[in-house]
């Protein structure tokens, strides 16, 4: 049922001109999927400074309240870039993309690292009075940090991933890969 | 000097037949040449844009550079560790590919850069520069490293 209708979406999205257009352009298609290959410096560059903070590995003089609240705004001028150069390369590619086992994956990841990113703040802005000056923070703010690089990991890994089409639909696949990518006949 | 038997022993090597043989293992090679290339970038856009006034503006431009720098190491190595693995798969193709060219110009500027311009005049007590020269150098440091991570990408395009 779910994959039915985003595999309609998809049908949907694919039949506009513009995602023909974009797809079809070299220079457009391109310099999209550059500037998210680019943006990373810019979001994960911040992350990574702020993350690691927490853990005690960098800026351990700072206060660490001062880290996450001057290099939200960058991080998040990355991220914004980086969600809608990802837009448009997922509208560019509608239909392989919804049924890429590694899209559906990272999509997971996504949710993930944002759950994580909402209560590693709520956590930080309760305690960090207590702690802020120390050169560590607490376990569970750490425990945070650390599972957030380990998703934006997996989110890089992932997304590079949708290059390759070992797991596509159109090559012959198990039950559980046809399941897990939502393989629909076209 | 011709380069082209380099690259061609290059791809036959243990290196690059691992890459050529293992999928896998190449696109691991690639998600952590990403995830280098976004610390790398993370410490240089921190460094540039303290110099620039730009974030951390209460925090001593000094600490900053200094603390980037350690971490920009780290990502450097790794970088090149993984730059070196993917290309050595595809060598002969980059060899014929003018954006490979590019991007190792780019990272060799870059590299330079850092090591005989940016690092030792940042060692100095940032209040003896000049803030103009403060500023030129970051504006340049950010040109060149975008150009280094630009570059990259556009070798799989053409």
């Amino acid at each position: 049922m779910l994959n039915q209708g985003l595999f309609n979406f998809s049908q949907w999205l694919d039949s506009l001109e513009l995602s023909t257009r974009l797809h079809e352009s070299y220079y457009m298609y391109n310099w999209v999927e550059s500037t998210h290959v680019v943006a990373l410096m810019l979001s994960l560059g911040m992350l990574f400074i702020i993350d690691m903070r927490m853990l005690g590995l960098t800026l351990t003089n700072v206060p660490a309240s001062r880290i996450a609240s001057r290099l939200n705004l960058p991080m998040m001028i990355g991220f914004t870039i980086m969600i809608v150069t990802g837009l448009l390369l997922f509208f560019a590619v509608p239909v392989r993309t919804t049924q890429s086992i590694w899209f559906r994956i990272k999509f997971v990841l996504l949710i993930a690292a944002a759950v994580n990113a909402w209560l590693f703040h709520k956590k930080l802005n309760e305690s960090v009075s207590t702690w802020d000056n120390e050169p560590k923070a607490p376990r569970r703010l750490r425990y945070a940090a650390g599972l957030s690089l380990g998703l934006w990991a997996g989110i890089v890994t992932t997304g590079r991933l949708i290059a390759y089409d070992w797991y596509d639909c159109f090559r012959a696949q198990s039950e559980f890969i046809t399941w897990a990518a939502g393989c629909m006949a076209e | 000097m011709d380069l082209l038997p380099f690259f061609e022993w290059a791809e036959t090597s243990l290196l690059g037949s691992i890459g050529k043989s293992y999928g896998g293992v190449y696109a691991i090679g690639q998600s952590l040449h990403l995830l280098a290339l976004a610390l790398l970038g993370g410490t240089v856009l921190l460094t540039d844009l303290r110099l620039l006034n730009v974030v951390l503006r209460d925090v001593p431009s000094e600490q900053v550079a200094e603390n980037a720098h350690k971490w920009f190491k780290v990502a450097l190595f790794m970088v090149m560790a993984t730059g070196i693995f993917m290309a050595a798969a595809v060598a002969t193709r980059m060899y014929y590919n003018p954006f490979y060219w590019a991007k190792m110009t780019a990272l060799v500027t870059g590299i330079a850069f850092v090591f005989a311009i940016k690092r030792p005049l940042l060692k100095r007590p940032h209040d003896d520069i000049n803030p103009l020269v403060l500023k030129s150098v970051a504006l340049a440091s950010l040109v060149i490293w975008f150009s280094v991570a630009a570059t990259g990408r556009w070798i799989g395009f053409s």
